[in-house]
């Protein structure tokens, strides 16, 4: 593993008087896949918008190459630039096709010229299976076909982490299998990436690391095969007992 | 009477004398006409930008990581907003009229009583289209901001690239339905002197003292422009939906799919 990306230090995230998140340390390094588990209301989805400054955080710091980001404009726009995001609810813009939805912010945040931002957005529709759908509109589409595109759409800014918030909890059966392959497959290119999942299977045999999340804390972080296998913490074993004993 | 004596031949029961007004002043008729149309016209795209500066205005939010100097300024700018909206939406147009016209007039601004119209259809219209505006940002999901947020794109530039086009065709009915009431609206300028439809129709029926008749050409007009103007709208939002379908980009089909 590289050097530390990311650096979620002490951080706590309150909404009025509910507590969302408590003290969460966690480093990330470079081509790390974390996989983050845990029950619906555990602080996972929480934790991935802090980390993204969708969310301000109550207390502690993110620190993205040992400097903290702080509220300022400017260098939330900045570190978003490098810090990419896949949403649950795929969040395409629903004015632009899928071509322009991949050239939009490559274009106007990155500033690179046409043809190479038309060269990236192909590119990765290719990666992802989607290139022959570059004129459609995101309602034209499958709920797999557009998270599929929203990932290209990501990997159009060259970003140094990819955060996918649930990518495939909207989805049927059927869409979530095309969604994790194109997930699995970017995982092998070294990427680094943060995944909140319920998909357990995936997060087993992809995640190089699993973290556990309960009541905002983070119960359990650990490799994969020491998680699944034998959980320390005896909520992960409740935790895990249910989804994967059937 | 002096004059219907000279009158050639007397047109008898309502139909005739409207038609009768309407040739012999038809000079004064499609005056009114171009006035009442050139004030709605500008005054509704002015109004227009105005609503959109306003309703983006009351919609901007003050981030945590701002200094204290946009702060204030923005919290400054929100509260002149808001006072301007409640006053233009809480007052009758044709009151606003009076006070814009005879208010500058005694401020020592002497502006043409069409420069006032426009004035003052500007700035109510101005007003509803904050609301309007500000609705049809509402009603675009959070999602879509946040897509664009999340790669780095900047709050202003998320407005104009994502979301305003999205409002923008969400609220065309709205703006159709503005414009029309603008049409309409114009009559009550005649108040300050605009020699509007409604003013025509006023000098016109004196002369002959026949209202009833004079009034009826000017809802003829009124109703063909509104009617007019309708069509033209609905065929505008028909166009702006797009195509319903899309072509297969099939030079890229042999790749993994």
């Amino acid at each position: 593993m590289g050097e530390t990306i990311i650096s979620i230090q002490d951080l706590s995230k309150s909404f009025g008087d509910h507590q969302v998140l408590r003290k969460i340390d966690i480093d990330v390094k470079a081509g790390e896949v974390i996989c983050i588990v845990g029950s619906s209301g555990s602080g996972k989805s929480t934790l991935l918008r802090c980390i993204n400054k969708l969310e301000r955080q109550t207390s502690g710091k993110v620190m993205y190459h040992g400097k903290e980001i702080r509220d300022a404009q400017r260098e939330i726009n900045e570190y978003r630039s490098r810090v990419g995001m896949v949403f649950q609810s795929f969040n395409l813009f629903n004015n632009l096709t899928v071509l322009e939805n991949c050239m939009l912010c490559t274009r106007k945040v990155l500033h690179i010229s046409k043809t190479e931002a038309y060269d990236r957005a192909i590119q990765h529709l290719k990666e992802v299976g989607m290139a022959p759908y570059i004129h459609a509109k995101p309602s034209q589409l499958s709920g797999g076909q557009k998270q599929r595109v929203a990932i290209a759409r990501s990997l159009c800014m060259n970003p140094e982490v990819l955060l996918f918030d649930e990518p495939t909890s909207a989805l049927d059966p059927e869409m979530v299998g095309e969604v994790l392959k194109v997930m699995k497959e970017l995982a092998t290119t070294g990427l680094t990436m943060i995944i909140v999942t319920h998909e357990m299977a995936f997060a087993r045999d992809v995640s190089t690391r699993t973290i556990f999340m309960d009541q905002g804390y983070v119960a359990e972080d650990d490799a994969p095969a020491n998680l699944f296998t034998n959980p320390k913490n005896p909520r992960t074993r409740e935790f895990l007992k249910r989804y994967l004993a059937g | 009477m002096g004059i219907l004596l000279t009158s050639t031949t007397t047109p008898s029961g309502s139909l005739g004398w409207m038609f009768f007004l309407a040739q012999k002043y038809s000079k004064m008729f499609l005056q009114g006409t171009w006035i009442t149309l050139y004030i709605a016209v500008i005054g509704t795209i002015i109004g227009f930008v105005l609503g959109y500066v306003i309703g983006l205005i009351q919609d901007a939010r003050i981030g945590a990581g701002d200094s204290i100097l946009k702060r204030c300024f923005l919290r400054f700018v929100k509260i002149i907003a808001t006072i301007y909206v409640e006053i233009f939406r809480d007052t009758p147009m044709i009151v606003q009229a009076m006070i814009i016209y005879y208010g500058l007039k005694t401020a020592g601004i002497n502006l043409s009583a069409n420069a006032a119209g426009i004035l003052c259809t500007v700035l109510n219209t101005g007003a509803y289209m904050a609301e309007t505006v500000r609705g049809g940002i509402g009603s675009i999901e959070m999602g879509q901001r946040e897509g664009a947020w999340a790669m780095g794109m900047s709050p202003f530039k998320t407005m104009l690239y994502v979301v305003l086009p999205q409002a923008f065709k969400n609220i065309i009915p709205e703006m159709a339905n503005t414009f029309l009431t603008n049409l309409k609206m114009t009559s009550v300028l005649n108040v300050i002197a605009v020699q509007e439809l409604f003013m025509a129709a006023k000098t016109v029926g004196g002369n002959y003292y026949k209202y009833f008749e004079s009034y009826l050409v000017i809802a003829v007009i009124y109703f063909v422009l509104c009617f007019a103007f309708n069509r033209i709208f609905i065929l505008l939002e028909k166009r702006m939906k797009g195509k319903d379908d899309y072509a297969l980009a099939v030079e890229f089909m042999e790749d993994k799919q």
